[in-house]
């Protein structure tokens, strides 16, 4: 199996990023002509998620899912952490992620992910800013 | 301008080379699984919470653990960004070469001001071995921020943090500006009670150790004590702080700004009473 990293500072509280070049260098890079590519974010308070990669959608998304997991809502999640020592202040973060998934799987033919024209391979952040590594495990012949 | 007057940047990439260091600042601050952080993603998190400028505290505990930040690696950081960040030195009184330390952070290091934690050294704020101290900070004109309250570090005795302990210090030097920390938390009306006392005692907002941001600054901001007590008789003396990476900077920075105090009282709080508390931000 062929794995990479992929590594991203986001810059805002929710965004949404299209990684699909990268994902496509990274099976470029691993040579395999016919297996399936798996996408993976390490992180419980993002996701990976596959659509449409238009500015309309992005907003149509970051707003249904913030009437999903509303700020102001009183979270159980919202206390100090012992493991952490800090204060979980991010509730909102893990909830959206129960939506949108933390992984994604293509398959490949022929050296190419076989993608429809709409589909896009997105990491979304719901708690940054911060520093988020994405799996890319490509798998094959 | 918005301030924050308590960060501590323990885990800021630059200054954690030696992963052996980081180790040692993860088992010492009891703050776990953040990883460090790189400049570039302290800024987005400042644009994220408006602020203009961060004031980095290090700490000097080399009495028993070590110098977890040495004033040396605050110098390093501001260097980095100093239009961003401002410095605050440490020496752990327990050192008999405090005052030497403490001279030269103040001469050759440029410092602005220092951080004690009688907590964690075991030293009471009133302890005639501290006198030297302040009169090194009298003498150059820099604020003491003091760790008041809980403290969450391990080896803390909280004992040495109740506001009352600073009395006799506010007292017996007023012309010295002192800030406890965390607004004493949980003697928040002990600490108004200082600050409506002694107009040389500030205090600051880096206290979230229940609920979330806006939900614990209107219990320990308007109902522990009344709102008008901050926007009417302490609005000059309560600086914004965040005590971040223990506590999370962007929602305090929200919170702060949704309690209910005038514009005029928010711009105290946001800035300029830090500016008055440093004496300048030159």
């Amino acid at each position: 199996m062929f794995v990479k990293t992929i590594r991203i500072l986001t810059k805002q509280y929710v965004e949404l990023d299209v990684i699909t070049p990268q994902v496509e260098a990274i099976v470029a890079e691993s040579g395999v002509r016919n297996g399936m590519v798996t996408v993976m974010t390490k992180h419980t308070t993002t996701g990976i998620t596959v659509n449409e990669a238009l500015e309309c959608l992005e907003s149509d998304i970051e707003v249904a899912l913030s009437l999903f997991a509303p700020e102001d809502r009183p979270y159980s999640h919202a206390r100090m952490l012992k493991d952490y020592g800090s204060t979980a202040g991010n509730p909102t973060g893990h909830l959206k992620a129960l939506l949108t998934g933390n992984h994604c799987h293509f398959l490949i033919q022929d050296g190419e992910i076989v993608r429809g024209g709409a589909q896009d391979v997105y990491f979304c952040e719901y708690d940054g800013p911060a520093s988020r590594n994405i799996l890319v495990m490509v798998e094959g012949q | 301008m918005f301030i924050d007057i308590h960060v501590h940047p323990a885990f800021y990439e630059p200054i954690n080379e030696d992963p052996a260091r980081e180790d040692l600042r993860h088992d010492a601050l009891d703050i776990h699984k953040n990883g460090t952080a790189p400049l570039e993603h302290i800024f987005n998190q400042m644009r994220c919470a408006g602020l203009d400028k961060l004031c980095l505290l290090p700490e000097d505990y080399s009495g028993s653990v070590g110098c977890l930040v040495s004033n040396e690696e605050i110098r390093k950081l501001v260097d980095l960004a100093p239009d961003k960040f401002i410095g605050f030195a440490s020496v752990d009184p327990r050192d008999p070469e405090a005052c030497e330390k403490l001279e030269d952070a103040f001469t050759r290091l440029n410092l602005k001001g220092l951080k004690l934690h009688p907590g964690r050294v075991h030293v009471m704020p009133a302890d005639p071995m501290m006198e030297p101290i302040y009169a090194i900070c009298e003498k150059y004109n820099k604020p003491i921020l003091f760790h008041a309250g809980l403290s969450w570090e391990p080896d803390t005795l909280t004992a040495y943090c109740q506001p009352m302990a600073f009395e006799a210090v506010a007292a017996g030097h007023p012309s010295l500006r002192i800030c406890l920390g965390h607004f004493g938390w949980p003697w928040v009306r002990e600490t108004a009670m200082l600050m409506v006392k002694y107009p040389n005692v500030y205090t600051d907002t880096g206290a979230l150790y229940f609920d979330n941001a806006k939900e614990f600054y209107t219990q320990m901001l308007t109902r522990d004590i009344p709102i008008t007590w901050i926007d009417r008789s302490l609005r000059h003396q309560v600086m914004f702080g965040s005590n971040n990476p223990r506590f999370e900077q962007i929602r305090m920075a929200q919170a702060i700004q949704e309690l209910g105090f005038r514009e005029s009282t928010l711009e105290l709080i946001m800035g300029k009473n830090a500016i008055e508390f440093l004496g300048g931000l030159d």
